[in-house]
């Protein structure tokens, strides 16, 4: 059997050829672009650039599309950061802190440390493919329902720990996500659940019309152009480079989001999106600032930047190696390559080398080539900002309107987006943290079929979830009921019920 | 009494929370062994109304509704009417019609600025996204009575 010094000989044997690597400079280029263009996310960009991939060879496919898909975990933060618009779903955690560096005059560090955060996690993640992901695969095969429900639990949990906003927002804000995650067919019974006949609700809602008109249309809602006119950053060239101060405080968590992210990526779901919300809480937690996130903190954009990137990688480790797709984006990745009559799976490494290896290679090529299309172009992005606000927010309203209608040729989608645009604007007023709203949303469906496959299997017994034969579950949920009774205590020993209701007489008189 | 944020906030979501519980009639609970398809949702909705009247009986710890800031008020409401208006005209209209009338009402009208520059850039971006999308990327935009 080969080394696997041998095989990746082998795979940047197949990188190197001219063509794989115009692909692969191809899916990188366009995985930019769609990840910073709001409302299109890697699945619509895939889905649409599938089509032209038919003709292709299967090496040639899978490298330019899987180019996309980690291209647009770089080029997402773009918009984040300048325009605290998501380009895409796992970049809703550096609006928060990409923007408000944005508007300290900080935006070409903020990009520069995301690209740089990037480029580093995705080397990472391609380095643990290449080494650990037979084990690591093997670990993720041993969840079963009840540990996606731990697990799924305790990223709400985690969430609840490090909002800004009280829990009982927080749970409010997730209970919406995870209500609006539960329109549209059961995908176990059949039943239509608040689709109110229309039919494009039988699908049920998607990711991209919320999450672009709470984060999109919402905060543009939300900034009238006579408040922006002196707010808009517009950095210099000699501002575009993070100083040695920044550096130090994105070395750790860099790093940090870079383990993370890619063991959350090789978990089934969304793990990209999720990635960044915990990376986010983990440094917003162990930060000894935690005063400075939402206000430009540096970590709140090295951490959930390089995590995104992490776990997008580590989604291809059951993908390729168990032939199971983690997400959407995965699963039309697969597809792309059942298209051509390859299987991923166990077998692909043994069978087709030249695709698994050359693929491989190919990510360490892309991400190189990512770094020197991002960090030399920053500059270039930064411009946007110099654009009056009164000719860029029109364009950024028409950009969600175009981009999510693409996403599926529905109208109905834009009407979601813009409802949610109004719903984004009032929950700010009413200081309401819409994140956990996307991320309920995001993990509805696997939390919603794990959790009723857990209990179908122990035939209605709950205890499954604390059972010593499920010591992962077990882990999971004993990890949220420590960080419920946290914040609980902070709360307690903060907020005494009698000092509160003092307090609040205080103020009624 | 003095209408405070989280009598709104808590409100809202109490009222969020029945609706959901209502419209959840028809919808089997099934039983824990056998989890129908209203479980989660009914749930999940007796939470959220619950959350809602916590929310509310804490409320006069937060400020007066009064006392937040509306001033955003109107240009949002105006942003979000054209909004509405241009996703209504997107298919009758197509894109590139909707488009630039979307841009020019919003720049011209509504921002005030000067009327060859806002047509200029409404045209021009316009045209670029309708080139990217619909020629380079081939990905159908709706088209209006003119073919575009």
């Amino acid at each position: 059997m080969p080394s696997i010094l041998d095989s990746l000989a082998l795979g940047f044997s197949v990188a190197f050829q001219p063509d794989i690597l115009l692909y692969a400079f191809l899916g990188c280029l366009v995985g930019t672009l769609v990840g910073m263009l709001p409302g299109i996310g890697p699945l619509a960009g895939i889905s649409i650039l599938l089509p032209a991939t038919y003709a292709l060879d299967p090496t040639k496919a899978i490298v330019m599309l899987a180019g996309i898909y980690y291209g647009s975990q770089y080029g997402g933060s773009t918009t984040s950061i300048l325009m605290r618009i998501p380009g895409e779903a796992s970049s809703v955690m550096t609006c928060i802190d990409g923007y408000a560096m944005a508007r300290k005059g900080r935006a070409g560090a903020a990009l520069a440390i995301a690209a740089v955060g990037s480029f580093v996690a995705g080397t990472f993640g391609v380095v643990l493919l290449t080494l650990v992901a037979p084990p690591l695969a093997n670990f993720a095969l041993r969840f079963g329902p009840p540990e996606y429900t731990a697990l799924l639990v305790l990223g709400l949990v985690f969430l609840a720990y490090m909002s800004s906003t009280s829990l009982i927002r927080t749970l409010l804000m997730a209970c919406a996500g995870l209500l609006i995650g539960c329109i549209g067919i059961d995908v176990m019974t059949g039943h239509f659940r608040y689709s109110f006949d229309i039919k494009e609700l039988g699908d049920g809602v998607g990711i991209v019309p919320v999450a672009v008109g709470l984060f999109g249309l919402g905060e543009i809602l939300s900034t009238p152009s006579h408040t922006v006119a002196d707010k808009v950053a517009t950095p210099r060239l000699a501002e575009l480079m993070p100083s040695r101060e920044e550096w130090r405080q994105s070395a750790a968590p860099i790093a940090r989001g870079s383990v993370l992210g890619f063991l959350v990526g090789i978990i089934p779901g969304s793990a990209h999106i999720i990635a960044s919300f915990l990376s986010y809480a983990v440094e917003r937690r162990i930060s000894k600032r935690p005063e400075e996130f939402g206000k430009g903190a540096v970590a709140g954009v090295a951490g959930p930047e390089s995590a995104n990137n992490a776990a997008s990688t580590g989604a291809f480790v059951p993908m390729l190696a168990l032939g199971l797709p983690t997400g959407p984006v995965t699963a039309v990745l697969m597809a792309a390559l059942l298209i051509k009559g390859i299987a991923p799976g166990p077998q692909l490494v043994t069978e087709h080398p030249e695709v698994f290896w050359g693929f491989v290679a190919s990510m360490y090529v892309g991400n190189l080539m990512l770094l020197a299309l991002n960090l030399p172009l920053v500059g270039l992005f930064v411009t946007v900002l110099r654009i009056p606000y009164a000719y860029l927010y029109p364009l950024i309203v028409m950009f969600c309107i175009v981009g999510v209608y693409l996403v599926n040729n529905s109208v109905v989608d834009v009407w979601i987006m813009l409802i949610m645009g109004v719903v984004g604007y009032v929950l700010r007023k009413l200081d309401f943290d819409p994140a956990p709203l996307v991320l309920g949303l995001v993990i509805a469906p696997t939390f919603e079929l794990s959790l009723r496959q857990s209990l179908v299997m122990s035939n209605g017994n709950w205890t499954i979830f604390l059972s010593p034969q499920r010591p992962i579950a077990a882990t999971l949920f004993a990890i949220s009921a420590a960080l419920l009774a946290l914040v609980a205590l902070s709360w307690l020993s903060r907020r005494d019920w009698r000092r509160g209701m003092a307090e609040a007489e205080a103020v009624e008189k | 009494m003095i209408l405070r944020r989280d009598h709104v906030a808590g409100g809202v979501f109490a009222l969020a929370g029945a609706f959901v519980l209502a419209a959840s009639g028809d919808l089997p609970f099934g039983t824990l062994g056998s989890p129908g398809a209203g479980m989660l949702p009914v749930s999940l909705a007796a939470l959220m109304t619950a959350g809602g009247l916590g929310l509310l009986a804490q409320a006069r710890r937060s400020p007066a509704l009064a006392e937040l800031s509306w001033t955003d008020l109107p240009h949002a409401a105006l942003v979000a009417a054209l909004a509405a208006a241009a996703v209504a005209l997107l298919v009758p209209l197509g894109f590139a019609l909707t488009g630039t009338l979307l841009l020019f009402i919003l720049i011209f009208l509504i921002e005030r600025r000067p009327l060859v520059p806002a047509l200029a850039f409404s045209i021009a971006a316009t045209g670029v996204i309708h080139t990217l999308f619909s020629i380079l990327l081939r990905t159908p935009l709706p088209r209006g009575p003119l073919g575009f």
